[in-house]
């Protein structure tokens, strides 16, 4: 077969040369602590109705970590929408780092872009750039399929495909054309009792994964984005569909996986934000708005209109 | 909206009256009525039009019905009957008894009307009569033969001018009248039907001294004149013809016989046969001994006429040999044995006869009785029924074809029966046994109709075995229909898988290509455009397919069929190509790609396939493949090499990559984009040169166990064939299959592609491991529909199969469809007869099929909508 190649959706500021890793972009300067004052009044919003452009507040606890995944000055369109605006943000290796914002704000967004499941979306612009251990993710010549191996995603919604237990976990094996039969029954008890879930479904191993619950669904797919050793996971709204127990369980499986993998992850809850996550960034309109440890940003945000959101007050 | 401020209108009403209005009311009322209106009327349409079909096949499959037996008063023979004959009407009936009396009876009253004789003396030697012309010849002890014709006259008199009895006759009374018996019918007219004897001046069987009373005499008249047989008292043989010659002077007309003896047959003297036959044109002469032994001369020179085989009628040494008859046409003898079997022999033409002639004659059809003796068979005068008589007084009506029974019926008094006359029409049946005449009143419809002689082979006469023939008609008068339909099923069939096996890959391919590769835009315009090839009518694709596709693969035969392997290595040879292109071109053009490799490969694969299939034509085919097909020239390797090449290539294909895909995989790992490039198309040469070995390898070893592909799947070329009408019915296919399997994929849930693509698999590993498994129900229902509509089409099949009904799987022979047999037959059949009323069964057959397939198709589907709901 041909392989895909890139996207077409390739723009040109792209290729303009991406600050070199490790060194902060002038955007993500941090503002000065004075400036943070929770008690600052909502100007924010209205400077965003307004259309005037925005520098995230991001907190400098977060400048020493060692990133895995550079985001810079990050945009993308949807045909003539503009759904994200200058995103810049560096995910820190081994932690979880959740984003959280009202609907529509763009997260999915921002986490299809990682994996650059938009080039299967037509009249997709992107500008800017993202580095994946370095390795730039939007340049021309990378090879999307060997990207999207470096990469796992669990999507909001279980999606286990129609064949057994075992044909899920390992798929990513197969697609690589991996035939031994004993690496595959390892491969497959490894991921998933790192999913939590070898206990509940080993015995049944052939049996079809959609017989599985909802939450062992869930499990089954992080399973088999574990299964492909991915240098990030990327999580989208994980629990929305699961009740409160098969969350609580997610949540566990999370932190458990915390340290081996870096996990970037989409959520709605904010209890399940701040339980599970290490640094939380708020989105809005498509804007990084502010972006920190968790306990910074649950507890002193710098900006108001995170603390309203994060308390509740809107939203 | 925003709720703090209700509009003004709102806040004055209050609360919105949340009343279904009427007129929504009465249109939601309407449109049900409408909708279930129209659903039962397509339902009961579509049952009518299937008890319709039913309505007029029922009947094939119905018995024959037998009156009980009404006593005719008079005609009670003394002697034994040698033949007897009804009119056509059945109102007089003749009966010649050995003495050469003849008496004519009155069926309705069983008066006898008159007594005649054939014979001047008071006891013919020999009597020998032709059913077909009911001609009886006459042998006297003097040596001379006669010739008596019994004829029906049938007049209808003038009632006015012929006196009283007509004139006060009622409807359907009867009287005799002017020798005859005349009938009033029922639109007023009067018939009048009366027995005309006529008997020749004497001829003499050979020449001079030979003078010897004849014993057996048969008699066989065609319109090219007459043959007679006669065996005479002193053992000699003879067969001759009848020549008339008419006296210049007197106008009086002479016979004369000229003939030959026969070698005499070496059986003990005190043995008689029983019984001597003429068969077929007069060109065979059988005689029989009652133990079952029978010797056949071939009389085709009636000068040099010798004996071509000797028989053994009969199975075993304890059974008698007791009625010899011949069915209609003379060709088969009936043989009635003492334990009540009846074989009908026919003259076949195996390969191997080993008889002067060729021809053998071989028990076509037996009908086992129950141990009681045979003591009369009877054949009818206008189809291929024959009754049987037997010893305890019962009697049998069978249809010697289909082997069927029709009726059955004992005498009155059980005592055994001696003679049966069955009617020209078949409506009437008289038996007579010691108590005299009975008659029967009969109605049988379509006696040569029946469930294993519509599907199983049938032994037709003269036919070498039992066969699956379709000849409903044909120029010959003594033809016999034959109403075979697996040749018709086997055709539909044929149509079926040939025309899958080109459509369905392609339509699967182009809905996996559509649905997975391209952008939703395009695929839009991509389906729209397909399903437009739809609407092309099929009359116009037959057109094409008869017209201008079958003459152009004829011509380039050799070509087309290279093309078949040259057109998909160069797609699969330009894909490695693309890959080997510099790196800032893919990019730059790679959402042409596919296209690019397509455009340029296409044509470059159907150059190759016109230079090279001609050259190949010339080398391994002796520079005809017609001629090779026919098995003029040329041995079965090259043909075996080029079948089992694809299979060898696939098999190559799977055996490198199991072999080697796990070390490929890891030496791989680090190549660089070009290097894998290369390594592939290395690999792809590898595996075509391993492919050729492998083919080559099983072609030689194939034939050198003498196995020739010829005979079987390929054979001798036809114009109008299954490979253009699988080409074109496949094209006609295409655009059913491919929507519908677009459809089933692109209702795969998006989630499930996003997963498999986000977890770094290929379009097309998604679509072979992920979708395509997933929509296999859909895939699966589309493809049924597919071959429901190919099971049905007609138009395409009727231009293009050439239409003849015979069953094999060569490629390049035609074939005849029962869709394509309907619409060429049924205009012409008669409505109500056993033809009209098969063609409604092969309708039944097809409506029965195309319902089984897209039943299952629906069902399938249905599975599958709640199987994708479940995801
Ligand atoms: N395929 C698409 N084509 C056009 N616009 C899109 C597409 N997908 C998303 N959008 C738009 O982009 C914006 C961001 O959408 P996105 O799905 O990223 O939101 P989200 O933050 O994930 O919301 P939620 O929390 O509800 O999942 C929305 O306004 C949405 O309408
Ligand atoms: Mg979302």
């Amino acid at each position: 077969m041909i392989p895909a190649g890139p996207s077409p959706a390739i723009d040109g500021d792209m290729l303009l040369p991406a600050p070199r890793r490790g060194l902060p972009s002038p955007t993500m300067q941090h503002p000065s602590p004075e400036r943070s004052t929770p008690s600052r009044p909502a100007k924010v919003f209205e400077a965003i109705a307004r259309n005037e452009p925005h520098v995230t507040e991001t907190h400098l606890s977060l400048q020493g970590d060692d990133a895995v995944l550079e985001v810079e000055q990050f945009q993308l369109h949807y045909g003539a929408m503009h759904a994200l605006h200058n995103i810049s943000m560096r995910i820190p290796r081994g932690k979880v780092t959740a984003l959280i914002g009202p609907s529509g704000c763009g997260k999915s967004t921002l986490l299809r872009s990682v994996n650059r499941m938009n080039d299967l979306i037509d009249n997709v612009r992107i500008g800017g750039s993202m580095r994946l251990n370095g390795d730039p993710i939007y340049a021309p010549g990378v090879d999307v399929i060997e990207l999207r191996k470096r990469i796992g995603m669990v999507f909001q919604k279980p999606n286990p495909f129609p064949m057994s237990i075992f044909e899920n976990v390992i798929y990513s094996l197969r697609i690589d054309g991996e035939s031994d039969k004993r690496v595959l029954a390892q491969t497959c008890e490894e991921s998933l009792r790192a999913a939590g879930l070898w206990e509940e479904v080993k015995d049944r191993l052939q049996d079809s994964a959609l017989r599985l619950s909802g939450g062992q669904q869930q499990r089954l797919c992080i399973a088999r984005a574990i299964a492909a050793e991915p240098e990030v996971l990327l999580l989208d709204e994980p629990c929305s569909a699961l009740d409160p127990i098969a969350t609580g369980r997610i949540e566990d499986l999370i932190e458990e996986l915390k340290g081996e993998y870096s996990i970037l992850m989409v959520t709605h809850n904010m209890q399940q934000a701040s339980r599970t996550s290490d640094c939380t960034a708020f989105m809005y309109l498509g804007r990084l708005i502010e972006y920190g440890p968790t306990d910074d940003i649950f507890l002193q945000p710098h900006l108001r209109e995170t603390e309203d959101y994060v308390t509740g007050r809107f939203g | 909206m925003d709720t703090s401020q209700p509009s003004p209108s709102l806040r004055k009403r209050g609360r919105r009256e949340r009343k279904t209005r009427r007129s929504v009311l009465v249109a939601e009322r309407v449109a049900r009525t409408a909708i279930s209106l129209g659903g039962g009327l397509t339902i009961a349409t579509v049952s009518l039009i299937c008890v319709f079909l039913a309505w007029v096949v029922i009947p094939l499959f119905g018995a024959a019905t037998l009156s009980p037996a009404r006593s005719l008063a008079g005609g009670r023979a003394s002697e034994p009957i040698v033949a007897c004959a009804t009119d056509e009407y059945a109102s007089l009936m003749w009966v010649l008894e050995r003495s050469g009396r003849v008496s004519v009876l009155r069926l309705d009253t069983g008066a006898t009307l008159e007594t005649l004789s054939v014979s001047e003396q008071a006891q013919p030697a020999a009597l020998g009569f032709d059913a077909a012309s009911n001609v009886v010849a006459v042998g006297t002890s003097d040596g001379a033969v006669r010739l008596a014709t019994l004829s029906f006259a049938v007049s209808y008199p003038d009632t006015a001018g012929s006196g009283e009895v007509l004139s006060t006759l009622r409807p359907e009374e009867r009287t005799p009248f002017a020798g005859g018996l005349a009938e009033r019918l029922a639109d007023g007219q009067v018939r009048c039907v009366r027995l005309e004897l006529s008997i020749s001046e004497p001829f003499e069987l050979g020449t001079g001294a030979a003078k010897s009373p004849p014993r057996l005499l048969d008699l066989n008249v065609t319109e090219a004149g007459a043959t007679v047989a006669a065996l005479f008292e002193d053992g000699r043989l003879t067969v001759g013809a009848l020549k008339r010659t008419t006296n210049m002077m007197t106008g009086a007309e002479t016979l004369r016989f000229r003939g030959g003896d026969l070698p005499a047959p070496n059986a003990p003297q005190s043995e008689q046969p029983i019984a001597l036959r003429l068969l077929g044109a007069g060109d065979n002469v059988l005689l029989v001994w009652r133990d079952g032994r029978g010797v056949r001369y071939d009389a085709r020179e009636l000068r040099s006429a010798t004996a071509a085989e000797s028989l053994e009628l009969l199975q075993s040494a304890d059974v008698e040999l007791t009625r010899v008859g011949a069915a209609l046409g003379e060709r088969t003898v009936l043989v009635g044995d003492s334990k009540g079997g009846v074989g009908a022999w026919f003259r076949t033409r195996p390969e191997q006869a080993g008889t002067v002639d060729g021809a053998r004659m071989a028990r076509g059809h037996w009908f086992a009785g129950d141990g009681v003796a045979v003591t009369a068979v009877a054949p009818s005068a206008t189809s291929r029924s024959f009754a049987v008589g037997r010893a305890d007084g019962r009697f049998e009506l069978y249809f010697l074809t289909s082997e069927k029974q029709l009726a059955e019926g004992r005498t009155p008094d059980g005592s055994a029966v001696d003679a049966l006359c069955l009617s020209p029409r078949e409506d009437a049946l008289l038996v007579h046994s010691a108590g005299g005449w009975s008659a029967h009143q009969l109605a049988s419809h379509h006696p040569e109709a029946s469930v294993t002689a519509l599907l199983r082979p049938v032994w037709y006469e003269n036919y070498e075995q039992p066969e699956h023939v379709w000849q409903s008609s044909s120029g010959a008068d003594d033809f016999e229909a034959k109403f075979g339909l697996m040749p018709l099923v086997f055709g539909t069939l044929k149509a079926t898988f040939y025309s899958l096996l080109f459509g369905v890959p392609l339509a699967l391919l182009a809905a996996i290509f559509s649905s997975e590769y391209l952008a939703p835009r395009t695929r839009v315009a991509v389906k729209s455009t397909i399903e437009i090839m739809a609407s092309l009518p099929s009359v116009v694709l037959g057109f094409l397919a008869g017209n201008v596709v079958a003459p152009l693969v004829q011509n380039s035969l050799a070509a087309v069929l290279a093309s078949f392997y040259c057109v998909p290595i160069a797609l699969l040879l330009g894909a490695r190509l693309w890959q080997l292109a510099p790196q800032g071109l893919v990019l730059r053009l790679v959402s042409w790609q596919r296209l690019l490799v397509i455009t340029l490969a296409l044509p470059l694969g159907l150059l190759t396939a016109s230079v090279l299939g001609p050259w190949i034509e010339d080398v391994a085919f002796g520079g005809s493949l017609e001629g090779w097909l026919d098995m003029q020239h040329g041995g079965a390797a090259p043909g075996w090499f080029l079948l089992l090449l694809p299979v060898a290539a696939i098999g190559a294909t799977f055996a490198i990559a199991r072999l080697g895909g796990g070390w490929v995989r890891r030496v791989s790992q680090h190549w660089s984009r070009a290097r894998c490039a290369q390594f592939d198309l290395l690999r792809f040469c590898a595996t075509g040169v391993c492919a050729c070995l492998f083919a080559a390898l099983a072609a030689a070893l194939l034939s050198a166990a003498g196995l020739d592909p010829r005979g079987s799947l390929l054979d001798t070329y036809a114009q109008r064939n299954a490979l253009v009408v699988g080409f074109i019915m496949g094209f006609a296919i295409i655009p059913i299959i491919y929507t519908l399997s677009e459809d089933a994929l692109s209702s795969v849930p998006e989630q499930l592609r996003q997963a498999s693509l986000g977890a770094g698999a290929t379009p097309w590993q998604t679509a072979l491991r992920v979708i395509v498994p997933t929509a296999a129900s859909g895939l699966f229902s589309a493809v049924m529909v597919g071959l429901g509509r190919a099971v049905g089409e007609t138009m395409i099949v009727l231009m293009a199969a050439g239409n003849t009904p015979i069953m094999d799987w060569n490629v390049f022979s035609g074939f005849r469809t029962l869709s394509a047999n309907i619409a060429v037959e049924l205009p012409e059949a008669v409505e109500g007869d056993t033809h009209y009323r098969t063609l409604f069964l092969a309708a039944l057959a097809l409506f029965a099929m195309t319902f089984v397939v897209n039943t299952g198709a629906e069902l399938v589907r249905q599975r599958f909508r709640r199987r994708a709901y479940q995801l």
